[in-house]
C-alpha cells in the first residue's frame, strides 16, 4: 500500500481528530490510514477507530506513557508501514515524542500544523504551521521520505462513517529499561469543565487573584451557562484548574468567550481566537486583549463582576439557546 | 559540577505586527532578547550552583550581537558565555540547530547537566531538548518545574497535563524547564559590573568543525512563505462610565450578537 498516513496520540479525543484529517487526505490520494495507540484493544474500541477513519490499528501489548517508549514504538511502526506522513497529537508527551522520532527516522518535522496537503503520487507534502507562537502561519514543503507534523487539539474535525472496518496489529513494547525512574505522581485538580462544545467559556487570567474572586466568577458562569477556564500562568501558579487555554493548551470555539483579568499574550489568544464573540474585562486600558476583543470593559473586575451579575439578574438575561 | 545552559536570543513575538491589508508580517524593528524561558534555564542552573558547587556556562546559537545581551545572564550568576554565530539568521530548521548545539556540547565535554527551556519564546516548537537527548543519547527530564542534584543523581518534578511527576536519573542528563517554573532573578548594579569581567567567546561554525554546506543538507523543508494572522474584532471599548452602565452596555452588545436574551425589566 503506497503512502500510508500514520496517526498517533495518547489522548483519545485528539487521536480521533487526527484520524479525521488523515482520512480526508488519504481519500484524496488513495492511501491507507493507520493509527497507533497504547494498550490492548477490544472489538468495540476497534469498531470506533474504524468508524472514525482508521484502516489498521497498531495496539501496544502494554500501556505506554514514557515519551522514549512512545518513540521506540513509533520508530518500529514507521519501519513497518513506511508512511509518507505521521500526525502526532500536540500534547506535552506528543511534542517530546515527535522530534525524537524525527531524529531517529531522519524525517522532516514541523510543529503546530493547521493545514496539510499531499500531492497525488505522494511526490510532495506541504503544510501550513503556526509560527511565532501563533502570530503567523508558515508554509513548508517537506523534503524527506517521511514527514512528521504535530497538531493541536481542536484544529481538525473528526470524520465518522458507519460500516467501516479496521484490522488490528499488536505491537510489542520495547524491553529497553527506561532512562528515568518515576518516584511519584501527583494528580492536578481537575476543574471538571467541559470546554469542547461549550457555548460560553469564561476565561480567567492573572488579574483574578484569590479564591473569593473565583467564587464570584463561578456565579457569573452559572448565569451564563458557561464553563470556566484560564490562562497558562493561572493554571501553573494556582491549583484551581488542571487545564488552560492557549497554544500549549486547549483551543475553544464557543459563541462567547468572556475574558476576565486576561492580558492578551499571543500564546494565550491562540486558544480563544476562534470564538464567535470575545468580550473582555481588564482594568488596564492598554491591555493587548482589547485589540483582540469585540467588546471590552475597562474596569476593576472585583467591582465590575458583582454589578454585571446584578444587571444580568435584574434584566432576566440568559443565553439565547436556553 | 559543570552545567551548560542553552539560550536563544529570540524575537519578542508580541512586537510582531501584521499588515491588515496584505497580511504580511512586519519583522523590521522587532526586538530580540533572552526571553523568560531562556532566562528560566539560566535561573535553574544558577539555583543548582547555589545549592552545591557548580560552574555555569551559557551557550547561544545566534547573532554576534547577542554577546552583549549575554552580560545580563552573566550578571545573574553564570560564569562564562559563548555565542555561536548563526549564518541562518534564526531561520534554520531545528534539525540544523540541534547539530550545531550537539557539536558545541561535544567540544565542551565533559559536562554534567544541560539545561534549556522546553521551547523557545519565538519558535515555540519544543524541539531542542528531545532532539539533543536523541543525538547525545542522554536522559531528558522535560517540562521540569523543580530540580535538585544529590550524589550525581538528578531529581526533578515534571509539570505534565495530568499532574506533577517526580523522576530521577543519573548524570549526565538534559533538563528542559517548564514555563513560569524558574522566574529569573533581577540583578544588582554590582553584579552587572562584575559580569563585565567574565569571559565571553564568539565561535563560528568552523570552530566546531561544521560547514554550512553540510548543514544545508539537513534542512527537512523549504519555506514557501509566511503570512500573519489577521484578527478582525470589533474592538468596541466601554470605559469611564458607571459600572452599571458598562454592564448594561455589555449585556446589550451580547443581546445584539444573539448570545443573550434579556426578558426585560430594569
Amino acid at each position: 500500500m503506497p503512502g500510508v498516513i500514520l496517526v498517533s496520540s495518547e489522548q483519545p479525543s485528539l487521536a480521533l481528530e487526527l484520524l479525521g484529517q488523515a482520512r480526508r487526505l488519504a481519500d484524496g490520494v488513495g492511501s491507507e490510514v493507520r493509527l497507533c495507540v497504547s494498550g490492548r484493544l477490544d472489538a468495540a474500541d476497534l469498531a470506533i477507530y474504524a468508524s472514525y477513519g482508521a484502516d489498521l490499528v497498531y495496539a501496544t501489548d502494554q500501556p505506554v506513557s514514557d515519551p522514549c517508549e512512545w518513540a521506540d514504538i513509533l520508530t518500529g511502526v514507521i519501519a513497518d508501514s513506511l508512511p509518507v506522513l505521521l500526525l502526532v497529537g500536540a500534547t506535552k508527551t506528543g511534542m517530546e515524542v515527535a522530534p525524537r522520532v524525527a531524529e531517529r527516522c531522519d524525517a522532516s518535522y514541523a510543529a503546530w500544523a493547521v493545514g496539510i496537503e499531499i500531492e497525488a503520487g505522494f511526490t510532495t507534502t506541504t503544510a501550513s504551521c503556526m509560527l511565532y507562537a501563533g502570530t503567523g502561519l508558515a508554509t513548508y514543503r517537506f523534503s524527506r521520505p517521511v514527514t512528521i507534523l504535530s497538531v493541536a487539539p481542536g484544529v481538525f474535525e473528526v470524520f465518522a462513517q458507519e460500516g467501516r472496518v479496521a484490522r488490528v496489529e499488536p505491537v510489542a513494547v520495547s524491553e529497553r529499561p527506561p532512562r528515568l525512574s518515576v518516584l511519584g505522581d501527583r494528580a492536578k485538580s481537575s476543574s471538571g469543565a467541559r470546554l469542547q462544545g461549550a457555548r460560553v467559556v469564561i476565561d480567567v487570567g492573572r488579574g483574578v487573584k484569590n479564591q473569593g474572586d473565583l467564587e464570584l466568577i463561578r456565579t457569573l458562569a452559572s448565569l451564563l451557562d458557561g464553563q470556566l477556564s484560564c490562562s497558562r500562568p493561572v493554571s501553573s501558579d494556582r491549583d484551581w484548574f488542571g487545564e488552560w487555554l492557549g497554544l500549549s493548551g486547549v483551543k475553544i470555539k464557543p459563541d462567547l468567550c468572556l475574558t476576565i483579568g486576561i492580558s492578551g499574550a499571543v500564546q494565550h489568544v491562540v486558544g480563544i481566537r476562534d470564538s464567535r464573540v470575545i468580550a473582555s474585562v481588564n482594568n488596564d486600558e492598554n491591555a493587548a486583549i482589547f485589540t483582540q476583543a469585540d467588546i471590552g470593559v475597562v474596569a476593576d473586575l472585583n467591582e465590575f463582576v458583582p454589578v454585571l451579575i446584578e444587571r444580568l439578574k435584574s434584566r432576566g438575561a440568559h443565553p439565547a439557546w436556553l | 559540577m559543570r552545567i551548560i545552559a542553552l539560550v536563544k536570543y529570540s524575537m519578542d513575538v508580541a512586537e510582531i505586527k501584521v499588515d491588515p491589508g496584505t497580511r504580511a508580517l512586519r519583522m523590521n524593528g522587532v526586538p530580540h532578547r533572552f526571553g523568560d524561558l531562556d532566562k528560566g534555564a539560566v535561573e535553574a542552573a544558577i539555583r543548582l550552583k547555589e545549592a552545591g558547587d557548580a560552574v555555569v556556562e551559557v551557550v547561544c546559537f545566534g547573532p554576534s550581537g547577542a554577546l552583549g545581551a549575554m552580560k545580563d545572564l552573566l550578571a545573574m550568576g553564570a560564569d562564562e558565555a559563548t555565542v555561536i554565530e548563526d549564518p541562518y539568521d534564526g531561520a534554520a530548521d531545528a534539525a540544523v540547530v540541534v547539530r550545531v548545539i550537539e557539536s558545541a556540547l561535544r567540544k565542551l565535554t565533559p559536562f554534567d547537566l544541560v539545561i534549556c527551556g522546553f521551547a523557545s519564546d519565538d519558535g515555540y516548537s519544543y524541539q531542542m531538548g528531545p532532539r539533543l537527548a536523541e543525538r547525545l543519547d542522554l536522559p531528558l527530564v522535560s517540562y521540569a518545574s523543580q530540580v535538585g542534584v544529590e550524589d550525581g543523581i538528578l531529581v526533578a518534578d515534571r509539570d505534565l497535563e495530568a499532574g506533577l511527576q517526580t523522576v530521577s536519573t543519573p548524570l549526565p542528563a538534559i533538563v528542559s524547564v517548564a514555563e513560569e517554573a524558574f522566574v529569573p532573578r533581577s540583578v544588582t548594579l554590582l553584579q552587572a559590573m562584575k559580569a563585565q569581567k567574565k569571559p565571553t567567546n564568539l565561535w563560528s561554525l568552523a570552530d566546531l568543525g561544521l560547514a554550512s554546506e553540510g548543514l544545508d543538507a539537513v534542512f527537512g523543508y523549504s519555506p514557501l512563505g509566511e503570512t500573519g494572522i489577521v484578527v478582525n474584532r470589533r474592538r468596541h471599548l466601554l470605559k469611564d462610565s458607571k459600572l452599571a452602565e458598562m454592564a448594561d452596555g455589555l449585556i446589550d452588545y451580547l443581546v445584539d450578537e444573539q448570545v443573550l436574551v434579556a426578558e426585560g425589566g430594569a
